[in-house]
């Protein structure tokens, strides 16, 4: 008779709910609520049902009075809906003090720690402390041991939100605000964006009174918002009536409007979607296709020849700028979160006695969330408000339009065609610390290599070798992206962004190897590390199979001096950029 | 004008006019002290190996990548500099002349070796990296040695396959004749250095002559030959030029050690004679 064989069953998406607590009672008052109870369960595949999507991806919160719900400028990966009480958001940038929200600054190694390296460091690759996970392990079975938290009354949910996570609270609220606030009731979401578009929080928002919410994680919402309609449109006419006027406040043209203008702006911007939101698996397949096809399997946003129906704000995601080149288009540059299109054209037109239509074509790359404010309403409440010397240049109609320029042709402090080419069609356009290599000065010498595995167990977090353009190298290192793909899927949440600077970081205690995000991340950035204990043994599971762990760069975030790859390369070849700041990338390359 | 130039440029520029004014200083200096009859050769001997010394700091600085010690690239721009200057302090040391005694030869000597080796590595160093990139394929050094036994096991295949096909053996004699030893390790070395590709297109010239005693199959089949042929060039291309900028340091950093320790030595002594130590 055969040997049966080990099994174990296959890792499932709610193998680790949102929140452990969460229960079928729980979930019974939650779909009692508007607009809850407006949803239709029979929309939702047998894969993911309703209830199952409640009672997985959501936890129940409750908060005191004056305590931070979401900070300003940190990465969040879920949305809030409120179930009682209310909450402020602060209106206007760095409304609360940083020193107040109780950030929690990352841990940089002082001198002395930075000095022990050279004796501390173990001399294997891929040491681990496996006292650490020992430990993690040991808190984790405490918690669940702990006596159930008593059932409350006072929400229309039986089950007492929990309160145990660790608060940051503003004591003396007028005091402390800079700017105005805006107050949002029951029955209300936010933090929608940041969460569906992996983008920062755009606002400090605290809890008015003693408040219970509802915290739902990314991925639940954006099941929510794809299966029922009324939370689409529920999120949508919430978002119009208390967050695009802040949004549209904090857009350049639109800070002079008075309240009710940006109110009647507000009313008449349209909310329109292009792309896909899980943009890196279109990507992998369709990274080796002809150019042209790839630009022709883009959506078109808005046409070069087209007249400016309205001013294009782009909310999530990235968008291609194009320009007609005889047979062909080429890429004249790229738009991301907060950047806008069609505003010369209008202003041109509103101010000159000829018009001109649309110079450009705009495309969706991946998922695009953009803002539409028709022309009539620009030209009414906008650019009325606008000082003369701060409009742009009128359009020169009649000189040699730039479109004939040849595409080779170096422009200095600009980006050469081929190399925006180059970095939107391989989306190097979502890098926020993309590596460059010069290769004409690099030397081959590895000093950056050797001084990355120095910081990081003895294992280097990135290879010297990658896309290629011309003399310039895009290095397989982590990027640290505007959208990181890479969290879409992390069970446990280990992959994340550090709350202050937005580098994705991996919390090595919670990764459990499953190799999602290296899966994910569409430039393959990700190696899957095997670990070892200090003598140098591989760590082998029940099963004897070697316990693996994510590995990535991490900006050398503990390091006190920064990137070591930087600091070591001894010929200025190697660089970290933010690739939207075309300036800077300019600069580099015309060194 | 100023905007046209590159940074580089206007680096370099900076470079070499601070250079030209410490030399000039000194030089000037090492002038006064000869003319008030005071002994230069302390004094120039005592700067040399100050300026020796932190020149060689820069391996220990390259071991440290963690330290807040400014980026390897200042180094690097201190240490062609400083490396410059040590040169001009040497001849003033020596008065512009040759060595005598058997010891000061050899000192000297060593140090006009490290000169000429950091020179020389220098030159690679600004050189070579521009030919590798432009020449093919960039590969990882370390990675050479499994893709070169990968591209000699396509070609193997390839040539089973020819005598598989074609009943000839017109292709696997080649291959045993001409090619195995070809693919068998890194090849031309120095042809490389020169920018010589005579040996490429001496086995290309082959493979040429070969159409007359092949049929369109084999053909087809010395194609893609002729493809790992140049694949194969790229790679000992890689190889001679990685392993060059990789290995003159194993000359340059030895000779430092020991132009540190002879030159201590001469110190001392020097010291010794002078009254200094004794």
């Amino acid at each position: 008779m055969a040997e049966p064989t080990a099994t174990i069953s296959r890792p499932q998406r709610w193998d680790v709910p949102f929140d452990e607590k969460m229960d079928a009672a729980t979930v019974d008052g939650i779909l009692g609520i508007a607009p809850f109870s407006r949803i239709d369960a029979a929309n939702f595949p047998k894969s993911t049902p309703l209830r199952d999507i409640l009672l997985n991806d959501t936890s129940l919160r409750s908060f005191r009075k004056g305590e931070v719900i979401v900070r300003e400028g940190d990465y969040g990966n879920s949305a809030f809906f409120i179930i009682r009480g209310s909450v402020k958001v602060t209106l206007g940038k760095d409304a609360i003090p940083a020193a107040l929200l109780g950030r929690r600054e990352t841990h940089k190694k002082n001198l002395l720690e930075t000095i022990g390296q050279l004796w501390r460091n173990p001399l294997f690759p891929e040491v681990r402390d496996t006292a650490r996970y020992q430990a993690a392990r040991s808190a984790k079975s405490r918690a669940d041991t702990a006596p159930p938290i008593p059932n409350g009354s006072r929400s229309p949910i039986s089950r007492k939100a929990d309160t145990k996570q660790t608060a940051v609270f503003l004591s003396d609220i007028p005091a402390v605000l800079k700017g105005g606030t805006v107050t949002l009731g029951a029955g209300l979401f936010f933090g929608e964006i940041a969460a569906l578009g992996r983008t920062p929080r755009t606002a400090t928002i605290f809890a008015e009174e003693p408040s219970e919410l509802l915290e739902i994680r990314w991925q639940g919402l954006r099941e929510l918002r794809l299966r029922a309609p009324e939370i689409k449109q529920f999120v949508d006419t919430n978002y119009r009536k208390y967050s695009l006027e802040n949004h549209l406040r904090e857009t350049e043209y639109f800070k002079d409007l008075t309240p009710e203008e940006l109110k009647l702006v507000a009313d008449q911007t349209r909310f329109e979607t292009y792309g896909g939101f899980d943009w890196h698996t279109d990507y992998k397949k369709n990274k080796d296709i002809n150019p042209v096809e790839r630009l022709r399997g883009e959506p078109v946003i808005a046409e070069q020849g087209q007249y400016a129906n309205g001013l294009i704000l782009i909310r999530a995601g990235f968008a291609r700028l194009s320009q007609k080149y005889n047979h062909g288009e080429r890429t004249v540059s790229y738009l991301a979160r907060g950047q806008m299109f069609g505003f010369e054209e209008i202003a041109h037109n509103w101010r000159a006695k000829d018009s001109v239509s649309l110079r450009h074509t705009l495309r969706a790359l991946g998922y695009v969330d953009v803002l539409v404010v028709p022309t009539s309403v620009v030209e009414q409440y906008v650019l009325p408000k606008i000082a003369a010397a701060r409009l742009p240049a009128l359009i020169e109609t009649k000189s040699e339009p730039e479109n004939l320029a040849s595409p080779l042709e170096q422009v200095s402090g600009k980006l050469p065609t081929d190399f925006v080419e180059f970095l939107v069609d391989n989306r190097f356009i979502n890098g926020r610390a993309t590596m460059l290599i010069d290769l004409e000065r690099c030397t081959r010498c590895d000093d950056c290599v050797r001084a990355c595995a120095a910081g990081h167990d003895n294992n280097p977090r990135f290879v010297r070798h990658g896309q290629q353009l011309g003399s310039y190298m895009v290095a397989t290192a982590c990027m640290h992206c505007l959208d990181p793909v890479c969290m879409i899927g992390c069970p446990t949440g280990a992959i994340s962004r550090d709350s202050a600077g937005g580098q994705v970081v991996i919390n090595d205690i919670t990764c459990i190897g499953c190799s999602t995000c290296a899966n994910s991340c569409p430039y393959n950035n990700i190696q899957m590390v095997e670990i070892r204990d200090a003598r140098g043994e591989q760590l082998l599971d029940q099963e004897k199979k070697p316990v693996t762990k994510a590995a990535k760069c991490d900006l050398c975030l503990e390091q006190p001096a920064g990137p070591a790859c930087v600091r070591a390369c001894p010929h200025d070849a190697l660089t970290r950029l933010n690739i939207r700041d075309t300036e800077t990338l300019a600069a580099w390359l015309q060194r | 004008m100023a905007a046209t130039l590159t940074s580089y440029t206007r680096r370099r520029i900076l470079a070499v006019c601070m250079l030209t004014i410490v030399a000039v200083v000194v030089w000037t200096w090492q002038r006064r002290l000869a003319i008030s009859l005071h002994p230069t050769a302390m004094a120039t001997g005592l700067a040399l190996i100050t300026t020796c010394i932190l020149l060689a700091v820069f391996n220990s600085r390259k071991k440290l990548p963690f330290l807040p010690l400014l980026r390897a690239a200042t180094w690097t721009q201190f240490h062609i500099y400083a490396g410059w200057f040590s040169v001009l302090l040497f001849l003033l040391h020596t008065g512009f002349r040759l060595p005598n005694g058997s010891f000061e030869t050899l000192l000297a000597s060593v140090f006009a070796l490290v000169a000429l080796s950091g020179v020389f590595g220098l030159y690679l160093s600004r050189s070579l990296p521009a030919r590798l990139t432009r020449h093919g394929e960039n590969v990882i050094y370390e990675r050479i040695p499994a893709l070169r036994a990968k591209l000699q096991r396509e070609v193997e295949a390839l040539v089973l396959k020819s005598v598989e096909e074609t009943k000839s053996s017109t292709i696997a004699d080649f291959y045993a004749a001409r090619l195995k030893a070809y693919f068998d390790r890194p090849r031309n070395f120095f042809y490389y250095l020169a920018r010589n590709d005579t040996p490429l297109k001496n086995v290309l010239g082959e493979i040429r002559l070969l159409e007359r005693y092949t049929n369109d199959r084999e053909h087809a089949i010395l194609a893609e030959l002729t493809e790992c042929l140049q694949a194969k060039e790229n790679l000992d291309f890689q190889w001679a030029g990685q392993g060059l900028l990789k290995y003159w340091l194993f000359v340059h950093i030895p000779l430092t050690a020991s132009l540190l320790l002879l030159g201590a030595l001469h110190g001392l002594i020097a010291l010794y004679y002078v009254g200094g130590i004794r």
